[in-house]
């Protein structure tokens, strides 16, 4: 048995550092959105968020601050950036879960990949 | 099966640890890929719970040691669940993760080291006395039931209100203590695996229909 469980340790520590040895997009954890912070890929529409008040998610419009993306600005502002995960998580997967609990149509709420892939239009 | 009153303390241990998670927003749900997985760790803790419960093992030591082995298998499931059928889930787990990914990590092979210096002979290879295992062996199930404790609360998902963590401890502390209550019974709780896979089952089920099957 010591040996079975030491095949899975292995095991398990090799998909955690070298990912899944599966076809198709994985995610990775790099600089991205002009920032030099390592962050995960993101997917976003806008088309699929249409109907929810713009102003839930861009506050810089209550800010009267314009011009920048989302993830430029949360990824290179030395005050937002360490809370990046925090906040967006907060925001986008606390929306989907609630929605998910009213049994209306909801989206990802927990599966990670779901979100965590790469759209290039962010 | 199920034996009589011995598989309803097991029973009674997975319904309180299931229950606690619906006890504010129970229809609070990740997908039912996210909540399978969840659903076979809290299977697994509450497994382990049982197996924490102070009791003498005089003749019941092997369905002990046997229902410790499907607990571990249960524990690995959970783990493996997510990091092959969720390619980011890994990233929890590498520098910077959180400390519950952390603590559930560490939990998990605490386990498996507990499992492995039970079995025979690496037992008897580790501890010459059997009061030294026995102290060992408790000690380090405390510390094991510690950081699964720890992994399901900071996690947050499921037990959202914080007295629901309170309530958890709770079940933890039934389970883990009051000897001479577990004393009273007229028998020592033992469950078989048969029991343990039946009643895990139907908990699964019902978490999963609960959060992700209702309207």
């Amino acid at each position: 048995m010591k040996w079975l469980l030491g095949a899975l340790f292995l095991a398990g520590a090799w998909l955690v550092v070298a990912g899944l040895p599966v076809a198709g997009p994985q995610p990775d954890r790099a600089p991205r959105f002009g920032g030099g912070l390592a962050v995960l890929p993101m997917t976003f529409t806008h088309e699929s968020h249409f109907g929810q008040p713009c102003a839930t998610c861009h506050h810089e419009f209550a800010d009267h601050r314009t011009g920048q993306t989302c993830m430029a600005c949360h990824v290179t502002d030395p005050k937002a950036a360490p809370f990046l995960e925090a906040q967006f998580h907060g925001l986008c997967q606390s929306c989907h879960v609630a929605e998910h609990a009213a049994g209306r149509p909801a989206g990802p709420t927990r599966r990670c990949i779901a979100c965590h892939l790469d759209d290039h239009g962010f | 099966m199920v034996t009589g009153f011995r598989g309803a303390v097991l029973a009674g241990v997975i319904a309180a640890v299931f229950a606690t998670s619906f006890l504010a927003e129970p229809f609070r749900g990740g997908g039912w890929f996210w909540d399978l997985g969840n659903a076979l760790g809290l299977l697994a803790f509450a497994g382990l719970l049982f197996q924490m419960i102070p009791v003498p093992r005089k003749r019941s030591v092997r369905r002990h040691e046997v229902l410790g082995y499907w607990v571990l298998g249960t524990a690995i499931l959970h783990a493996f669940w997510f990091l092959a059928g969720d390619g980011t889930v890994r990233f929890y787990l590498l520098p910077g993760g959180p400390a519950h990914m952390w603590l559930g990590l560490a939990g998990l092979i605490a386990l498996a080291v507990l499992s492995v210096l039970a079995r025979m002979p690496d037992r008897l290879r580790v501890h010459r006395h059997y009061r030294q295992f026995r102290k060992a062996h408790r000690i380090l199930g405390f510390v094991t039931v510690g950081m699964a404790a720890l992994h399901v609360v900071l996690s947050g998902f499921y037990l959202p209100a914080w007295w629901q963590a309170g309530v958890l401890a709770g079940v933890l502390v039934a389970c883990v203590s009051g000897r001479r209550y577990w004393a009273r019974l007229a028998h020592a709780p033992a469950a078989s695996v048969s029991g343990y896979l039946i009643i895990g089952a139907m908990a699964c089920v019902l978490f999963l229909l609960i959060r992700d099957g209702t309207p």
